[in-house]
């Protein structure tokens, strides 16, 4: 599903560079990117989801190729195909529950939100467990409670790719296995490729596929 | 050919239509002048000039003199409501003075001979506190009020009216005018018949029962002395010493009053060879007949009187 | 768009506080210039046409500006005192009708207003119940005064003594109401209107008493010739006139000398103002004659500029506050940096994101302006009366 090809990056500023000659993650594969934090697997994320371009390589996600993309194209193609998590949940404090589970369909004109889409978001949150806090706030929520909230939100378009940004990163030992088990179950459901960046090698049993993020950048002096 | 007179004749008949004089009709209500009066020659006045064009109030009732009546409020209201206020002038109607009447509608009828008012000696008059009044002294002189006896006189004041009337009503001037006329010529007989009844009177001493016949005494050369005598009353000793003593230098030969005398008093007058003429100033309605009517009644008595000196 | 003002709406709603004070600071800033300059020219309005409904005032020579506001306001000290003489002097020119004023007296603090039956003729002023005065110690009210006091036809009411010392001179006299003026929406809501020789009366300067020539009045004589009587203080005064003592009053003194404050006169024609002017150009004369709209365009002028200074102060406050309200905005929008950050990394579209933002301050803006365009046309609707009730009374 996802193939880079000699990907070269480097952030204008700084020292960081990356550079992979091959990566290959199959459809429906459940992978772990582990690495000590700071070492750059958000990049890697923000690549393979198109929010960057690699200096050089292409980065094909399903047959498209995210590089060749211009960046509204590449704009639609996440918001429509990629689904997105954060280890900072980053839900908007003024909208409910189900406000931010329907957010991507609201700030996107590929998205049209209808009453179809309404009750999808309400199945996604009884599946995690959420669909009487609906009309909450974030701030009425759990820290569990939000990242289930993050992972229907990504979830709410059918995304054929979930990357999840250190989904537990701020839960505890129970929330964290609790959101893992939901990431799963949610992407199985939707034959959605999951890549997990995590630094947290406790968790790293979970996945069929770990790659080890040393292995594939080369940071330069 | 019949056709041609027949058409003619029926032409003829609408042109004698449009021809013919209509009747005098009255006045649509809503274009009625509605004039308001102090005295009775005033209402007179009003009622012959202003014809069916006015309707003409005078409200004073029948048995009080109009000069010393005080109207209720409610009937100050009524002149108010006037299109017009005929004034006498000479500070006749005390009360006019005191009320509120609209300034614009108020007319003196008298105004054109202002300069010809009979001031009176000082009656009793009446200060504050022993420096008297801080503004000035307060005399009530006052002027003669009965200024239509002067016949002269009331036919100015019956032009001031027909002149108010015609301001508030031009269409009609011509109408005013006529009238003004006829009245005009009336009065203007009845004063030439009193000049010559004065003349033949010539300074034939008489006795004015009450001092109101000011302006028929200069209008007239008349030789005239007042006393304070009521004709309902018989006079007292005091009153008849004091006529006794006017006599004395003023021998009068007949007495002049505004109403029929007392037959007591009349008899003591004709025991002293004083005969009684009722020339009654006619200031409020009479029993019978109207201004002109009594006056020339009035005047062939006076006519007789001075014949038969 | 609907999801764009959606969520513009949800974010004002979700900071209320911060809402509310940036819809409080834009309303005033676009309301007050605007609602001042209603107010102000509703004012200008009001008082332009109370004095050109007035065409020439004649008082004596002193304060343009005092013999206008007592004449036309009934406010202000009244101005130096005018006579009957100086009235007819005016009328006797034949170019002008003439209507007395003589506005010093009050009761319950309302203001006397001495004058004739011309006045309501001139005003317009119609009568909302009973009848006009007809006679002295009657007296009118304006629609305001019958309001407050809760007085009607038939009731009475008692000039103010000008002082509680003022023994000899200016007594509480006793007036009979007879009539209620309909609401004039002006300052003659708030008279007390009498005919002028009442407020003479109220002055002293007639009266009605006892007739000293009766014997029951004999305590009251201080002495007595052959045709004068002389009162002393013991005569009883009446401090009411009715139909029973009316014929009893009487006025001292030379009616020519009497006071006025004012005479109000209507000329005929624009030739006939100018000759009357003409009349009082003597440097020796001791009235004035002034034409109300000229004294009010200036009492204007002064207003319209202190205006303007008031308008350009609003300005520059107002430029000051939306310099405020927008840096208020881009430090909201350096907090929400995150917020924009991850919209963007979940692929909200780029003009989205920048229309929620912009729907978020247009939001304010319209609301503040219809707020400020209500409050506007309230001022426009009920400017009026607050300038009557609050500010000219």
């Amino acid at each position: 599903m996802i193939n880079i090809r000699q990907l070269r990056f480097r952030y204008p500023t700084g020292t960081f560079r990356l550079r992979i000659e091959k990566l290959d993650i199959a459809q429906g594969e459940k992978v772990a990117v582990a690495g000590p934090s700071g070492s750059g697997k958000t990049t890697l994320l923000n690549l393979i989801a198109g929010i960057v371009l690699p200096d050089s390589g292409c980065i094909t996600t399903g047959e498209t190729r995210i590089t060749d993309l211009d960046e509204r194209a590449r704009r639609e193609f996440r918001v429509c195909r990629i689904g997105m998590v954060f280890q900072e949940f980053e839900l908007l404090e003024y909208l409910n529950v189900l406000d931010n589970i329907l957010l991507p369909y609201r700030i996107s004109p590929a998205l049209t939100l209808d009453q179809s889409v309404r009750e999808r978001a309400r199945k996604l949150a009884v599946d995690v467990g959420i669909e009487d806090k609906l009309r909450r706030l974030p701030r009425q929520l759990s820290q569990g409670e939000r990242q289930r909230v993050a992972v229907c939100r990504a979830m709410l378009t059918r995304p054929r790719l979930l990357l999840a940004d250190e989904p537990t990163g701020n839960l505890d030992m129970d929330n964290k296995d609790r959101v893992l088990d939901i990431l799963e179950e949610q992407a199985t459901a939707a034959g959605a490729t999951l890549i997990t960046v995590t630094h947290d090698r406790d968790l790293l049993h979970r996945f069929s596929r770990v790659i080890d993020f040393a292995d594939l950048r080369e940071t330069g002096a | 050919m019949v056709r041609f007179f027949g058409l003619a004749g029926v032409a003829g008949l609408l042109l004698a239509g449009c021809v013919e004089k209509t009747p005098e009709q009255p006045a649509p209500e809503d274009s009625r002048l509605t004039v308001y009066s102090v005295n009775y020659p005033l209402h007179y006045f009003s009622q012959r000039i202003g014809g069916r064009q006015v309707i003409a109030v005078f409200p004073t009732p029948v048995d009080v003199d109009p000069a010393l009546w005080t109207p209720s409020p409610d009937t100050v209201a009524a002149y108010q409501d006037a299109d017009l206020i005929f004034l006498n002038g000479a500070g006749y109607a005390r009360w006019v003075g005191l009320a509120t009447l609209p300034e614009a509608r108020m007319i003196n009828t008298s105004h054109a001979f202002e300069d010809r008012y009979i001031e009176l000696e000082a009656t009793v008059t009446h200060t504050h506190g022993p420096m008297g009044d801080l503004g000035g002294n307060h005399s009530h002189t006052g002027f003669a009020l009965t200024t239509w006896l002067d016949l002269r006189l009331a036919k100015l004041q019956a032009r001031a009216i027909t002149d108010a009337l015609i301001k508030m009503r031009p269409a009609v001037a011509e109408t005013f005018e006529a009238r003004f006329g006829q009245l005009a010529g009336e009065l203007d007989a009845l004063d030439a018949r009193l000049v010559t009844a004065a003349e033949q009177l010539e300074d034939t001493p008489i006795v004015f029962s009450h001092p109101v016949y000011e302006y028929l005494q200069r209008r007239y050369g008349l030789n005239g002395r007042s006393v304070h005598w009521e004709p309902d009353e018989t006079p007292g000793m005091r009153q008849w010493r004091e006529l006794d003593e006017l006599l004395r230098t003023h021998d009068a030969r007949w007495m002049v009053w505004e109403a029929e005398p007392a037959a007591d008093t009349q008899a003591g007058l004709e025991s002293r060879g004083i005969g009684s003429l009722v020339f009654s100033p006619v200031a409020n309605t009479p029993v019978s007949g109207d201004f002109l009517a009594v006056m020339d009644a009035q005047i062939s008595a006076l006519e007789t009187a001075a014949t038969g000196l | 768009m609907s999801d764009v003002l959606y969520l513009a709406w949800r974010y004002l709603a979700h900071h209320r506080i911060k809402t509310a004070i940036l819809l409080f600071s834009v309303t005033l800033i676009l309301y007050l210039p605007n609602g001042l300059n209603v107010l102000i020219d509703q004012s200008a309005s009001q008082l332009t046409a109370r004095a050109a409904s007035t065409p020439l005032l004649v008082g004596a020579k002193g304060s343009p500006l005092e013999l206008v506001l007592n004449s036309l306001y009934f406010e202000s000290d009244p101005p130096e005192t005018t006579t009957w003489e100086q009235l007819q002097r005016v009328r006797d020119t034949g170019f002008a009708s003439t209507i007395p004023l003589y506005v010093r007296f009050k009761a319950r603090n309302f203001p006397i207003v001495g004058t004739d039956l011309g006045y309501f003729d001139a005003r317009g002023l119609e009568l909302a119940h009973g009848r006009m005065m007809a006679v002295p110690g009657e007296c009118v009210l304006g629609w305001d005064v019958a309001e407050e006091l809760n007085l009607g036809p038939g009731d009475h009411l008692i000039s103010s003594p000008e002082s509680v010392f003022d023994l000899a001179g200016i007594y509480p006299l006793k007036m009979h109401v007879v009539g209620v003026l309909a609401r004039a929406h002006s300052p003659d809501d708030r008279g007390i209107f009498v005919d002028v020789k009442t407020t003479w009366i109220i002055q002293g300067l007639g009266h009605g008493h006892q007739d000293l020539s009766r014997p029951e009045a004999a305590s009251g004589v201080l002495s007595r010739s052959e045709n004068t009587i002389v009162a002393n203080a013991s005569v009883v005064q009446y401090n009411e006139i009715t139909t029973g003592n009316m014929a009893s009053f009487h006025f001292h003194g030379d009616l020519s000398a009497f006071p006025l404050t004012a005479i109000i006169a209507i000329p005929a024609d624009d030739k006939s103002r100018a000759l009357l002017m003409g009349r009082f150009e003597n440097p020796e004369e001791t009235q004035q004659i002034v034409r109300p709209t000229a004294v009010m365009d200036e009492l204007l002028e002064t207003i319209l500029t202190i205006q303007s200074y008031v308008v350009a102060a609003v300005l520059m406050v107002g430029a000051g506050t939306l310099a405020t309200a927008a840096l208020v905005f881009m430090l909201s929008l350096r907090l929400r940096q995150r917020e924009i950050e991850t919209m963007t990394r979940i692929g909200g579209s780029r003009a989205t994101i920048i229309a929620v933002l912009a729907a978020e301050i247009a939001s304010v803006i319209a609301a503040s302006a219809a707020v400020a365009a209500l409050l506007t046309f309230l001022t426009g609707q009920f400017g009026s009366a607050v300038i009557r009730n609050f500010i000219l009374t």
